[in-house]
């Protein structure tokens, strides 16, 4: 009995409903007690987190609130939304090709995902389904990859786009970027968690490996593929350094473009904040239907 | 209950934790390779480098291709220009770099800002992460989707958000510092150390949500079981948590220190460029606008290269002891 009436946390978390039915009602009156205290206990925690997701979303709010309102009150510190305009976002609309700069990002982050996605799938195959001379040596270059910032090596790569003839096309951006070493670090941990069954009756089925990789590898790593792609385009959405390297004459993406109309624009805030809620949009939306996949992706990859 | 300490690894991401652990992790369980190799005679098989191909020949073409090449450049002075030459300068590039004033600030300041994220991206996470732990259920699942959300702004728009946020004519947060504390904040992206300041507000805001849920991920993967064994003999919560707890959590702590290490540099990156240039004067730079800087605005390809060399030495290093401490932590679990 004793142990019941001082029951550990998680045990009370866990066990709400299961532990009222079987015991007696005395104790279970000092569960309610237990519970009340715990109830206490949890208002701390609730004003922490309050407060930190206040902090987290009151900047966002205020970008579409100063996006909604009408020109003319651009400056109000209301801190409520309203009056309802879309003038700002027309003028967006009328000033810089936003609805092309958006369709182009979407493509070129789409393409760059699918294509990481594919190199991917290939390499960490190979890694994980074979033993074989120099393995080691091929894993730590994809280790090794990660360590080396971009900035280090961002000139010969830009002198390699420019001599191809890439500099200001979307291409240029994306090549660079198709061997994603960490894609293929965690699918290789996916495939070698795989049970070797699946190889052994692939092959028994009569299936070389490049069948067995697409009919059966590939759709049982389904899910992580999902997750993974989603965070692989967002990524490469949000990509800032590169693009603005690439893309130094051209206006064609999203980040490049939305920088040279807030240069232009200075203290035209609803204008500059529409343009800037559009730029998010996309990754909002994916992110307002696929909110657990997307957290998981990046906490469990834990690289941007 | 060991099996039950390992999730983990989910937290602990292969990306970081290199080839070391993931190798040794497979020769810990030798059984199931000679079998499936053996049976096979897959040693001598092309099938496997054929498959690497694509993903190596990119990472030769595009990093260490490279790495070599900004190598040999830092021995040049060249101005990045094609058809101009380059000329052989010995060491003198790294000589130069060493000896600026902007790179002793942009060192100074790189080292300010990685305190202040590990401040922002690890001890308050740990701390927030701990608290929220009581906060169960449905609360918990909205708490953490908004937190989450800063991390996904796409720079341009964090940084447009925070000008207007801080604009001395209009901007939110002037103006309620000047009703609730009487100050005048003016033009924080123009006063040194204030612009700084700034980017670091900027930045902390995008990754503490970010780091909360590494830790929360991390305190999950840690079987409650310990803390109620401990429980039972008579242990405080604050013994728990400071004995048990936080030992377990020790290796997502490791890899979130070393990513704020090695990536803080990249993750303030756009924000410096987009809002403060570096600016004013230098006193809100960082060694990765500086390359920047040298490559793309001086056009001094061998200064941007010597000081890239140097900066990718340190870094290694910095990321070596890393490993070589989240090996050591990592016994925890076994």
């Amino acid at each position: 009995m004793t142990l019941i009436l001082v029951p550990p946390q998680h045990q009370l978390e866990q066990g709400r409903s299961g532990a009222g039915n079987t015991v007696a009602t005395a104790s279970s009156r000092a569960l309610a007690r237990a519970r009340t205290r715990r109830g206490l206990r949890q208002i701390p925690a609730f004003v922490i987190l309050t407060v930190l997701a206040v902090v987290s979303i009151f900047p966002i709010y205020w970008m579409f609130v100063t996006a909604f309102r009408p020109t003319d009150q651009m400056l109000s510190t209301n801190p409520l939304p309203g009056p309802f305009s879309i003038e700002n976002f027309a003028y967006v609309w009328d000033t810089i090709p936003i609805l092309g700069m958006l369709g182009n990002t979407f493509l070129m982050a789409l393409g760059l995902a699918v294509g990481q996605l594919l190199v991917a799938i290939l390499a960490s195959y190979g890694f994980s389904r074979w033993r074989f001379a120099g393995k080691k040596l091929l894993y730590l270059l994809f280790v090794g990859s990660w360590l080396v910032p971009f900035q280090v090596t961002m000139i010969p790569n830009y002198l390699l786009v420019s001599q191809l003839g890439l500099l200001n096309t979307v291409v240029g951006v994306m090549v660079p970027q198709l061997a994603a070493a960490f894609a293929v670090m965690l699918l290789k941990q996916h495939l070698d968690s795989f049970p070797r069954e699946l190889f052994d009756a692939a092959e028994m089925d009569g299936r070389g490996s490049w069948r067995a990789l697409w009919e059966v590898v590939v759709p049982n790593l389904r899910p992580a593929l999902a997750a993974l792609g989603i965070m692989l385009f967002i990524s490469a959405w949000n990509e800032y350094l590169w693009p603005s390297l690439i893309m130094q004459k051209s206006d064609a993406l999203i980040q490049v473009g939305v920088r040279g109309f807030l240069g232009a624009e200075g203290n035209n805030w609803g204008a500059v904040m529409a343009a800037s809620g559009l730029a998010c949009l996309p990754i909002f939306t994916i992110y307002i239907f696929l909110q657990r996949y997307v957290v998981d992706a990046f906490v469990r990859s834990g690289i941007k | 209950m060991f099996t039950e300490v390992l999730p983990h690894p989910a937290t602990l991401p292969v990306s970081v934790d290199p080839a070391g652990s993931t190798d040794t992790a497979a020769s810990r369980v030798p059984v199931r390779r000679p079998r499936r190799t053996g049976r096979r005679g897959d040693r001598r098989t092309v099938a496997p480098y054929l498959y690497l191909l694509p993903a190596v020949a990119l990472l030769v073409i595009w990093t260490y291709s490279p790495l070599l090449q900004t190598f040999d450049l830092s021995f040049y002075d060249w101005n990045l220009i094609p058809t101009q030459p380059k000329t052989a300068v010995g060491i003198q590039n790294y000589t130069t770099v060493l000896s600026q004033p902007e790179l002793h600030q942009a060192l100074v300041n790189t080292g300010v800002y990685i305190l202040a994220f590990l401040l922002l991206s690890v001890v308050l996470p740990v701390v927030f992460a701990l608290l929220s732990r009581r906060v169960a259920g449905r609360a918990k699942t909205i708490y953490q989707a908004l937190i989450f959300v800063p991390f996904l702004v796409t720079p341009v728009a964090t940084s447009a958000i925070w000008r207007w946020l801080f604009a001395p004519e209009g901007g939110a947060i002037p103006a309620i510092a000047r009703t609730l504390f009487g100050v005048e904040m003016g033009n924080i992206f123009r006063e040194p150390g204030a612009s700084l300041i700034a980017v670091i507000v900027i930045v902390g805001w995008q990754m503490l949500g970010f780091g909360v849920l590494v830790v929360s991920a991390g305190l999950a993967g840690i079987s409650p079981d310990y803390a109620h064994a401990a429980g039972v003999d008579g242990a405080t919560e604050r013994q728990i948590t400071w004995r048990i707890t936080l030992p377990l959590l020790s290796p997502s702590l490791v890899f979130l220190a070393l990513m704020t290490i090695l990536l803080s540099a990249q993750w303030t990156y756009p924000i410096i460029d987009l809002v403060t240039q570096g600016g004013p004067s230098g006193t809100s730079t960082n060694i990765y606008y500086l390359l920047y800087q040298y490559a793309f605005r001086n056009f001094d390809a061998g200064i941007s290269a010597a000081s890239g060399v140097l900066f990718f030495a340190v870094f290694g290093i910095i990321a070596f002891a890393f490993v070589q401490l989240s090996e050591k932590l990592s016994f925890h679990d076994n």
